[in-house]
């Protein structure tokens, strides 16, 4: 049985699994903005709302939206999330995006989870389409489904904020919409159910990342032959994938917590490895 | 299922294509904006990085001519759309 020699890179990334909340936790720093930098001519690559009193850089899929109504393409903004997909695809959903480890913490409180139907992957890139490109770009800022007037971050991170320094400082309160109220209303109320439901029904950054899964410079790698059939990595996924048929789908976020199965047959792999059996296409080769 | 070597080519045009587009969204890439006081004054060429700053406060429109106006600075206003 040709066995899969286990590279620097995937040794790395099984002793970090384990400290996955921590390294959300520090990338967590940089964007709230510890030092007060505003750097706002600077998108990032994470879904953080840029009106939050605490945000370093802007949010790309607001400036994009925002862009799409003025009519002018946003070079900078496409041109970070190509990059960054290319590099690490839904790596970024993971590890690094503070609205995903948002979603993280609360599901750590021990409530009835409930999975969901594979197709709802899918309305992310409705999202996309609809709030962040077309309804920005026909219709301008100002109608009820651009993104940012729907969005549940901007309305926690940014809307609730306002409105609790407002109350406090004694001034009138201005609600957000009735909308964007019931939506996060909904998504508070979602996050105790199910796993992470804004990042696998709505999110449409992780859309545009989750086009690069199968291309980007990280990836993860199945190999057959180390592969018991043991179904573990099954119960491992809590996104109802099975990364042995597909480890690098769409829907996946990279948590990469079925990399700890039992026989190992699933590591992170890059692109640049030279280990003799350490690529889908050698795997294939083997068969 | 692509091979390793397809992989890497497609890796470096996509990091090369998205290099080019921050390099020409941020060195050269500009808008021009009309000023926040309509008083006759021309339009200024804004930078994208600037231009980004603006939107990320709400701070610019496209008027029904299609022209780009500069509706405040600074601070976005408590009735922000988010």
């Amino acid at each position: 049985m040709p066995m899969v020699e286990k590279t620097k890179l995937s040794k790395l990334a099984s002793k970090f699994i384990g400290w996955r909340m921590w390294v959300q936790s520090a990338f967590l720093l940089v964007w709230l903005d510890p030092l007060g930098l505003r750097m706002h001519t600077v998108c990032s690559p994470v879904f953080h709302c840029y009106a939050c009193p605490l945000s370093t850089f802007a949010c790309p899929i607001g400036i994009i939206a925002q862009f799409g109504a003025l009519h002018i393409f946003p070079f900078i903004a496409v041109g970070l999330l190509i990059a960054v997909g290319v590099l690490f695809g839904t790596l970024i959903c993971g590890w690094v995006c503070p609205f995903g480890f948002l979603q993280d913490l609360v599901a750590k409180v021990p409530t009835p989870r409930f999975d969901l139907p594979k197709w709802t992957g899918n309305l992310r890139y409705v999202v996309l389409i609809v709030t962040v490109l077309a309804v920005p770009y026909f219709f301008g800022e100002g109608h009820w489904l651009f993104v940012c007037r729907v969005c549940p971050a901007g309305a926690l991170e940014a809307a609730v904020p306002n409105m609790v320094g407002q109350a406090i400082g004694g001034k009138e309160i201005i609600w957000p919409s009735a909308l964007k109220l019931t939506i996060l209303g909904l998504f508070l109320i979602a996050i105790f159910f199910i796993k992470r439901p804004w990042c696998r029904i709505l999110c449409p950054l992780g859309a545009i990342f989750s086009l690069f899964n199968r291309v980007s410079a990280l990836f993860l790698r199945f190999n057959p032959y180390q592969c018991t059939e043991c179904k573990q990595c099954h119960k491992m996924c809590e996104y109802g994938i099975e990364p042995e048929k597909s480890p690098n789908d769409s829907r996946c976020v990279r948590c990469l917590e079925c990399v700890g199965c039992g026989p190992g047959a699933l590591t992170l792999g890059s692109i640049f490895e030279n280990s003799k059996t350490n690529t889908p296409l050698d795997i294939e080769k083997l068969e | 299922m692509l091979t390793k070597n397809t992989k890497i080519i497609v890796f470096f045009l996509f990091i090369l294509l998205g290099a080019v587009l921050i390099t020409y969204g941020a060195v050269f890439h500009s808008t021009n904006v009309l000023p926040q006081n309509q008083d006759g004054s021309p339009a200024v060429a804004k930078s994208e990085p600037a231009l980004i700053k603006e939107a990320s406060v709400g701070g610019v429109r496209r008027d029904e001519s299609g022209k780009i106006k500069q509706t405040y600075t600074g601070q976005s206003p408590e009735a922000c759309a988010t």
